[in-house]
């Protein structure tokens, strides 16, 4: 499956929707507004699926003429690693870094490589999408979800919970992604851990599943065909690849589905403070976090946007959280017994 | 027009001695052939002159300037020689006349009008004209030859270098070529050094020869005093045919063989000391029948043999004649008329004048 | 008058060859550009806590993954080597001995999968061959109604098919170039005797190739220990890791570059040791002399044998170029790559994306030719100076010279990029997150070719072409002008279009090296694999090809032959 590219009457309508709000600022953004344009660019290392990382980034050069967004995107695991590599050699380069696992900004703030900053309107999330001293906060949030390929599994037979996936029946037709790469999977893999312990995982590595990277990836090999079921992946990937016309079901599989937030943070040797204030307090604006709902299938924390009827809410839904700190605790064993487990 | 003076020149390739306390004259004017066999350091001492390589030992001398000696060599292009070498070494990418001119252009200070006359005047007499817009590979191998010749004659050189010039023409060109060169040296008299193999050609083109061997001078002179007169076993087989005869002396100008007593040419023979005598093969008078009815003529060596082969060659013939009294096998040219056979038995008669006793190994 | 007065320094240095300052300055550079990043690497594969240690050593080889990830990499390298040599060996027999059609297009074909980059071809058979979506399993079980897939390229045979497909020109070119020097003569005098046609084959010419043959083996195997791409692509997926995939991940957060170092010594260990045995194997002269002129070759007539021969060529070709190209092409023109191309399929969409909205792009295509041109522009100066002072034997220690300038190729670029890295990521030279670093891994890896190049140039121009001149007058800078430099011009171009192409395809130490402002071509297209976007894999796929395919040509232009080495 192709990642489809920004529809072009979307972008017109946003794009229009920011002009106006940039033709209205806010009184004491105005001084911001200069500095930012003075520094020119904003260099966001980003996990955001591509296609919407870089609606985002241009939502925000509409708005904000003067100002490009640099976005890097890869792997919530490859940031970290490009983060404290360029760090060891000295190099400064990251404003804004966006990754999906929790545990990172634990790390990062330990060893004080974030900025405090509060994003405007963010008072009014929920808690789980601030973090209490004000150094990061929830730029959006999935559930890691089973999906499956209705043309090649029948809907009555699929699996409705993550116990149905060890079904020795199923052996050669999953695709998981790897908590190596990813910061989603990564979160997952510690909920699961909590409900059914790692031999969950030692079972699941007996059906040799198709090992892929990104959180990303799952929607488009079971898009495909290449494998029918996915064992994890970001929901709101599944539902974009829904809604193009792709053949993917979506399962919240009954034991509970865990929640993801992925938090931003600036970092405290922003090349370009100002710019990146101003854009992260762009991307909370209930504007663009409305779009993040609409156009890509997330979650926000923002309590005025409104999602799509097909989507279950997240008050419906029963979520398995997990704690930041024992995220990062516990990443290097996380990523060791699923190499154990699945081989690579 | 200067002469070269080589001074005991000395050149050593790791442990080998290319060129040993080589020592030559050549005489203003004059064509000088180093001849030899390969690996006897002919090519290494013609690199030394031309500058090429620095000796180790011993000087050279052009003229009135020291040109090389193992403490400053004066680099090529400032030597005023010119040389030919084996390949002909034409610049490919260059036409016959940019070939032909290249020297001119650094060494003259001519304009451009004078010197494509120059050009085309040399191009004139080696036989090229009409060619000079041509390029190298369209040429025959002969006037890729005759190229080199103009491009190293045209710019009036003090020496003129030829490094085995005719080695890659067939046979029958090699022959016409050599005719030519000769010609072409009488009309422009630069000295010269010429590099060969081929002793026949050093014998038409060179006024005198130099006979190489282990990177000395065995032998300088005429092709005819290196032919009648050899001085070692070396030279002797390496110009022409010969007859080797080891023995020993037992008279000032006698050599004794097994049962023959063999008269030399005059010498100064220690009695007793060992001697290998060069005879020449035509030299050698063959008559059937066995010597002994008619006296000798006087002073004359006469041999009783048989003949143990005889090959008929169609200019000549060439026998193998067994002599049991001195255990000696001997090759003799005999007149293509009236040709004996194997078996028959032969008068053999030598001049002493022909048995030239040779000093050393 | 007297000899010429003792020479000043200044008068000796002038009448000595000027290239020696320019040469000592080469040959610094190079010994700087490898020795420092190999002293580095083993240095810190050997740091403890408290002096120097073999701990890291013992750490990885008793680490059962990593035993696991030697073995499967042993076991990739031998089966590449020896499927190389079933692919590659008959294909250059058949085109240099027998009679069978359509060899200058099979020859241009080889050349294409020579050029082609390994993991370009990974990523197309992952979309021809993947167990499920692949196509041709697609059409097998529309065709057959069979369930179970025919191919499954997620496997170790699926990755040594794969990699051999892009490795048996190696062996290609060394086979057809020995077959070259060996007259009929040999083979005909067997043939008299009453061998037939394969009989002849195996019992003369094959003895006589047999050196190649192996030289040809350990060629293919060096390049499939080297690799990252293919294994990343079709190794990972299903579980497994190689050498190189594992030391990448060796160095993902938190870094382990001790140990990364510690297990890139058996790599370069193993490269070392093959590239000794060829040498033995080869003899000194480095190629397979079989002796001899090499007479006039008459082909051997394959009579009812030629069909079935190039239909045999041919599916070869199928499986490295045409399928290959034509589902990348396919895929880069499709909304979804395994749907059917019908009209609702078809679209520019994934242009667009690449160009105009996938803001990585135009940094990485640009940083990819700035890179290029660079590299190859530094590296023909560099291969010609050395090349020029080691034929003409300028210096004393030239050998060295040569050995200098071809021993990169005994280091594996995943090796390199680690050695690099751990050597420029701290002061005092810290280059890591610039171009620079990059540029140095290029240069160095890429210097063999275009020192192999440029010698083979200075070999055609007979050093009396030279003397010839000087001898007329002009002094050696004239010299060079005037003679050597017209000549050796098509030379070392050649010799920059092989370092520019080898450039713009690599990815072994690119994806080791690069931060996200330095991004190259083969990197984005890495990154973008790891996302699944098979329609921008496929249409920057497309450009790089394109890239290649341009230099290629010129190459050919320049030098009047193709890039194999056979005269048109």
């Amino acid at each position: 499956m192709t990642r489809r590219p920004l529809d072009p009457r979307a972008i017109a309508a946003v794009a229009a929707l920011a002009t106006l709000l940039a033709a209205s600022p806010l009184p004491a953004q105005d001084a911001r507004l200069e500095a930012a344009k003075k520094e020119g660019k904003v260099v966001w290392y980003t996990s955001l699926a591509l296609p919407s990382a870089e609606k985002v980034a241009r939502l925000f050069e509409a708005a904000h003429p003067g100002i490009t967004v640099e976005v890097h995107r890869t792997g919530s695991q490859r940031i970290l690693q490009r983060v404290m590599q360029e760090l060891q050699a000295g190099i400064k380069t990251a404003d804004v870094v966006h990754t999906s696992d929790a545990g990172h900004y634990v790390l990062l703030k330990e060893r004080k490589l974030l900025a405090w900053y509060t994003p405007a309107g963010v008072e009014r999330f929920p808690p789980g999408f601030k973090e209490r001293d004000g150094y990061h906060f929830g730029l959006r949030a999935t559930v890691t979800v089973i999906a499956f390929n209705p043309k090649l599994v029948p809907a009555a037979e699929a699996p409705r919970a993550w116990k149905d996936l060890l079904d020795p029946r199923w052996r050669g037709k999953l695709v998981t992604a790897h908590p190596g790469y990813s910061g989603v999977i990564a979160t997952h893999v510690l909920a699961l851990v909590h409900q059914f312990g790692w031999d969950y995982f030692k079972q699941l590595g007996q059906s040799r599943p198709m090992l892929v990277q990104s959180a990303v990836d799952p929607a488009g090999v079971v898009a495909s065909g290449e494998r029918p079921i996915a064992v994890n992946g970001g929901d709101y990937t599944f539902y974009q690849a829904k809604k193009k016309g792709n053949p993917v079901e979506i399962v919240y599989p009954r034991e509970g589905v865990p929640l993801i937030v992925s938090p931003t943070a600036i970092t405290s040797f922003a090349p370009h403070p100002n710019a990146a204030r101003l854009f992260t307090d762009f991307s909370f604006r209930r504007e663009v976090q409305q779009a993040l709902a609409d156009s890509e299938g997330l979650y926000t924390g923002h309590p005025d946007v409104t999602y799509p009827a097909d989507k279950p809410k997240l008050s419906d839904l029963r979520l398995l959280m997990t704690d930041p700190e024992e995220l990062e605790k516990r990443s290097e064993e996380i990523r060791r017994r699923f190499v154990e487990f699945f081989g690579a | 027009m200067p002469g070269v003076s080589l001074r005991g020149l000395g050149k050593r390739y790791g442990d080998v001695a290319a060129v040993e306390r080589l020592s030559l004259e050549v005489a203003p004017g004059e064509l000088v052939a180093l001849l030899g066999p390969s690996g006897c350091g002919k090519t290494t001492t013609l690199r030394l002159v031309a500058g090429f390589l620095r000796p180790e030992a011993g000087e050279i001398w052009v003229g009135d300037r020291c040109l090389s000696s193992p403490a400053a060599v004066v680099p090529p292009e400032r030597r005023r020689m010119a040389m030919i070498f084996q390949s002909y070494a034409l610049w490919p990418h260059m036409t016959v006349a940019r070939n032909v001119g290249y020297g001119l252009r650094f060494r003259t200070g001519l304009g451009r009008r004078e010197r494509e006359d120059r050009v085309r005047e040399i191009l004139r007499v080696v036989q090229l004209d009409g060619l000079a817009a041509r390029y190298p590979g369209e040429l025959s191998g002969g006037q890729q030859q005759r190229v080199a010749l103009a491009r190293a004659l045209v710019v009036e050189p003090e020496i003129l270098l030829l490094d085995e010039p005719l080695s890659n023409l067939d046979a029958n060109l090699r022959e016409d070529m050599r005719f030519e060169i000769r010609r072409l040296h009488e009309a422009f008299a630069i000295t010269t050094l010429y590099v060969t193999h081929d002793q026949a050609e050093a014998m038409v083109i060179s006024d005198r020869i130099a006979v190489l061997e282990g990177g000395r001078v065995a032998q300088v002179g005429t092709a005819d005093e290196l032919y009648r007169r050899p001085r070692t076993r070396f030279v002797a087989e390496f110009i022409g045919k010969t007859n080797l005869l080891d023995g020993v002396a037992a008279g000032p100008a006698s050599v004794a063989l097994r049962a023959i007593r063999l008269r030399v040419a005059a010498g100064a023979l220690v009695p007793g000391a060992r001697v290998t005598v060069s005879v020449r093969p035509h030299q050698i008078q063959i008559a059937p029948g066995a010597p002994g009815s008619d006296p000798a003529p006087a002073g004359l060596n006469v041999l009783a043999g048989t003949v143990e082969r005889a090959s008929f060659l169609g200019d000549a013939v060439d026998y193998q004649v067994r002599v049991a009294a001195g255990d000696l096998v001997l090759r003799v040219t005999g007149a293509p008329s009236a040709p004996l056979r194997a078996g028959d038995a032969v008068a053999l008669s030598i001049d002493p004048a022909a048995c030239i006793p040779l000093a050393g190994p | 008058m007297s000899p010429p007065a003792s020479p000043t320094v200044a008068g000796r240095l002038r009448g000595l060859d000027r290239a020696l300052p320019l040469w000592l300055a080469a040959a610094l550079a190079l010994a700087f550009l490898m020795g420092l990043p190999l002293a580095w690497l083993v240095a810190l594969s050997l740091q403890g806590g408290d002096g120097a240690t073999l701990g890291h050593y013992r750490a990885v080889l008793t680490d059962p993954a990593l035993q696991r990830a030697l073995w499967n990499t042993v076991v990739l390298a031998f089966w590449v080597g020896v499927a190389s040599l079933a692919v590659g060996a008959p294909l250059a027999w058949l085109t240099a001995r027998t009679d069978v059609p359509g060899k200058g297009a099979i020859r241009t074909l080889v050349m294409a999968s020579f050029v082609t980059p390994p993991f370009l071809g990974a990523f197309a058979w992952v979309m021809l061959a993947g167990p499920n979506a692949g196509l041709l399993n697609q059409l097998w079980r529309a065709v057959t109604g069979a369930e179970a897939a025919l191919l499954d390229v997620f496997t170790m045979p699926g990755l040594v098919f794969v990699v051999t497909m892009y490795t048996f020109p190696y062996v290609y070119i060394m086979i057809a170039n020995t077959l070259g020097l060996i007259a009929s003569d040999l083979e005909e005098a067997a043939a008299i005797l009453g061998a037939g046609r394969l009989a002849v084959a195996r019992t003369v010419t094959l003895p006589l190739v047999a050196p190649a043959l192996a030289s040809g083996f350990i060629l293919a195997a060096l390049q499939a220990l080297a690799l990252f791409g293919s294994p990343a692509i079709l190794a990972l997926p299903a579980g497994f890791h190689t050498v190189t995939t594992q030391i990448w991940a060796l160095l993902h957060f938190p870094p382990k570059t001790e140990m990364a170092a510690a297990f890139s010594i058996p790599l370069l260990l193993a490269t070392a040791l093959l590239l000794l045995v060829q040498k033995v194997v080869l003899g000194r002269r480095g190629y397979a002399a079989v002796g001899g002129k090499g007479g006039r070759r008459r082909p051997i007539a394959l009579g009812r044998l030629r069909l079935p021969a190039l239909l045999a060529c041919l599916a070869v070709m199928a499986c490295s170029i045409f399928l290959p190209y034509g589902i990348l092409a396919k895929a880069a023109v499709s909304r979804a790559w395994a749907q059917p191309l019908t009209w609702d399929n078809l679209t520019l969409g994934n242009f667009r994306f690449t160009f105009f909205e996938y803001s990585a792009t135009r940094a990485a295509i640009l940083n990819t030719l700035e890179l290029g041109f660079l590299t190859a522009c530094v590296g023909a100066v560099l291969v010609a100076v050395l090349a020029y002072v080691a034929t003409r034997r300028l210096v004393p220690g030239h050998q060295a010279v040569a050995f200098l300038a071809l021993s990169p190729v005994v280091i594996p670029g995943v090796v390199l990029a680690v050695a690099l890295f751990i050597a420029y990521t701290r002061p005092p030279l810290v280059l890591y997150g610039t171009l620079a670093i990059l540029f140095v891994a290029y240069l160095t890896k890429e210097m063999p070719v275009g020192y192999a190049q440029a010698d083979a140039t200075f070999r055609t121009i007979p050093p009396d072409l030279e003397e010839a001149a000087r001898i007329l007058g002009r002094g050696r800078l004239g010299v060079l002008v005037d003679v050597t430099a017209p000549l050796a011009r098509s030379g070392i171009i050649a010799a920059w279009c092989f370092v520019f192409i080898g450039v713009i395809r690599e990815l072994s130490a690119s994806i080791i090296l690069f931060t996200p402002r330095t991004r190259v071509m083969s990197v984005i297209i890495f990154d973008l694999k790891e996302e699944g976007q098979f329609g921008a894999i496929a249409v920057l796929g497309l450009v790089m090809l394109a890239l290649t395919f341009a230099t290629v040509a010129l190459v050919q232009a320049v030098l009047g032959r193709d890039v194999l080495g056979a005269r048109e």
